[in-house]
């Protein structure tokens, strides 16, 4: 047992994705959801590659969730944006936590580099690797796109759909950014994780499934407030 | 070779940054030079990204006097060539558009504000208004597109570098720390597809013999005398006041019967509409003009505004440097000039309503 979770079933997922992917957002509904089941649960902002919305300014909310948070207090940081963030000495040993541990990854290849500095993640064979797509961005907007963007990210165990256009998101824009992404998923001979959707949506689909098969997890968001 | 970047149009989400990316590559823009600052280091990381695909340019140098320099250089061999700084960068990029004012270098420069002096905040500012307009020694003969929005962000740039190869004043993009980093919905376009015809450059220096004959160019940002200097000074004057007219765009409604008119410019109007909007809701009558482009300033227009209306309220995030423009433009007027500067902080529209309901 480690933390009330035995070892073996411990949750230990990465988000990773480009900016406004909705990574982070993914990252801390999960780590709600998680932490509402009654798990224990830690939260790291592994995102060194540019300080803003991140987790910092709603660290103080989710610790009063009970969800442990690993993260800077823009108080403490130095040269926010100027010098690059430097890794808090517990990112580094984020994976040695008891408990389920989600880790929100800054964007792109350079930003999945950072878990080359965690200690266990490269033997660590529970640590999922979640790779976030939005088909509102030109860069991962079509099949051949996203197949080239995860390639370059290796290793990832899934994909997850979180097509969004911010406040103008219509369902039917998620529906084919499902499309899309599930078509990707297949040439990469990888899973659709989940598709993500904002709450408002949840009548309007009727369901737990979009239109692909995949299943649907509904999302608050958290991450607007968030700017620096 | 990809094929053209942008087919059609699409609505996407993305930063600001990455915006004025996309919109230089539907502008075909052939290259960037740069060097990194925050907050507009993204425009650099996507334009490089997508460089190779489209068969573009990038050369990042050692710092932005040289990225100013070099910009000018591509635009002189004929390249439609452009760069992005912000902040003390901004400040280095003055003596080489200083440069490009005295030469007629079409130039194209993104400024995204952050916070001053010096390197102060990364974050945002409106402190960069009296620079971009009129920094760099001279006149400030140069044009300065002040955006909104993500949608604004994509059309200006396009539509800097038509202004610039067209008038060959050096224009800016003059964005911010908030524009750049916020994720917005836009739609990007193929300008072409939509009618946009996107201006052909071509080279000053190094052009082809034409009939076995190659007539030699001579640009100058040196004179030797001052009446040689003031000839000239005043030829672009002259063009620069010709233009203006044309060139001078803004932004105005519920101007006619208001007591108070918010003037305001860049991401601050966003607050000033919802301001105005909920302000009138309430029955208060309020009125809003902003200015898009800040240099030259459409002073005509404000002036008229001024004269028709009680007080103009001036909000920014600066102390006063939109506000110098202001005065200057409606000078003779009789209004009363009320104000609400927050350097280098934002200002939401509940502020302003706030503080307009202090002032009935």
């Amino acid at each position: 047992m480690f933390g009330g979770i035995p070892i073996s079933e411990r949750i230990l997922e990465a988000y990773i994705g480009e900016y406004a992917s909705g990574k982070s957002e993914v990252a801390v509904n999960r780590a709600i959801s998680l932490q509402r089941k009654g798990r224990e649960v830690t939260i790291a902002d592994l995102d060194l590659v540019e300080p803003f919305y991140t987790l910092r300014p709603i660290k103080k909310m989710l610790e009063q969730m009970g969800i442990r948070v690993v993260a800077w207090e823009t108080g403490e940081t130095l040269g926010l944006g100027e010098t690059g963030s430097i890794m808090k000495p517990e990112m580094r040993w984020v994976l040695k936590r008891p408990g389920d541990v989600i880790l929100d990854i800054g964007y792109g290849v350079e930003g999945a580099k950072v878990l080359n500095l965690i200690e266990g993640a490269a033997e660590e064979k529970q640590l999922k690797v979640f790779v976030v797509i939005n088909v509102g961005r030109p860069l991962t907007a079509t099949i051949n796109d996203i197949v080239e963007y995860v390639r370059d990210l290796a290793p990832v165990h899934g994909l997850i759909n979180n097509s969004h256009l911010g406040d103008d998101t219509t369902l039917e824009f998620i529906q084919e950014g499902a499309g899309v992404v599930t078509e990707a998923a297949k040439t990469l001979g990888l899973p659709v994780t989940a598709t993500y959707m904002e709450r408002r949506f949840e009548a309007a689909l009727g369901g737990k499934f979009d239109n692909m098969g995949n299943y649907v997890q509904f999302l608050d968001r958290y991450m607007a407030n968030t700017f620096w | 070779m990809a094929e053209k970047p942008i087919q059609g149009e699409k609505r996407v989400f993305m930063t600001g940054n990455e915006v004025v990316a996309w919109a230089a590559l539907a502008a075909k823009a052939d290259i960037m030079y740069g060097y990194p600052i925050t907050p507009q280091n993204e425009i650099m990381h996507y334009w490089t990204r997508m460089a190779p695909k489209y068969g573009k340019r990038f050369l990042q140098t050692e710092d932005e006097l040289s990225a100013g320099f070099t910009t000018l250089g591509g635009v002189l061999a004929g390249r439609k060539a452009f760069t992005a700084t912000a902040g003390p960068g901004n400040t280095l990029m003055q003596e080489p558009m200083s440069m490009a004012e005295m030469m007629r270098i079409p130039s194209v420069v993104v400024i995204q504000q952050r916070g001053g002096p010096s390197t102060a905040t990364v974050i945002y500012s409106q402190q960069e208004v009296t620079m971009t307009t009129y920094g760099g020694n001279g006149e400030g003969f140069r044009i300065v597109y002040s955006t909104a929005n993500h949608q604004e962000l994509f059309d200006y740039t396009i539509k800097a570098f038509n202004t610039a190869w067209k008038y060959r004043f050096p224009t800016f993009v003059l964005g911010d720390g908030y524009q750049a980093k916020m994720r917005e919905s836009l739609i990007i376009y193929d300008p072409e597809e939509k009618g946009v015809e996107l201006v052909q450059t071509e080279p000053t220096l190094g052009r082809e013999a034409v009939n076995g004959e190659k007539k030699p160019v001579h640009i100058r940002n040196t004179y030797n005398t001052e009446e040689e200097l003031y000839e000239v000074v005043t030829r672009y004057m002259e063009e620069y006041m010709k233009y203006a007219p044309e060139i001078v765009e803004y932004r105005e409604f519920d101007c006619e019967d208001a007591d108070i008119v918010i003037v305001s410019h860049g991401v601050v109007s966003r607050a000033a509409k919802g301001a105005v909007q909920e302000l009138r809701k309430e029955g208060l009558k309020v009125g809003y003009f902003r200015p898009v482009t800040l240099r030259p300033f459409p002073a005509d227009q404000l002036k008229a505004v001024a004269d028709n209306t009680m007080t103009l309220l001036l909000v920014e995030s600066s102390l006063g440097q939109m506000a110098k423009l202001v005065k200057d433009a409606i000078f003779g007027s009789t209004v009363a000039l009320a104000t609400l500067f927050k350097p280098g902080v934002g200002i939401t529209s509940e502020e302003i309503v706030a503080k307009v309901k202090g002032m009935f």
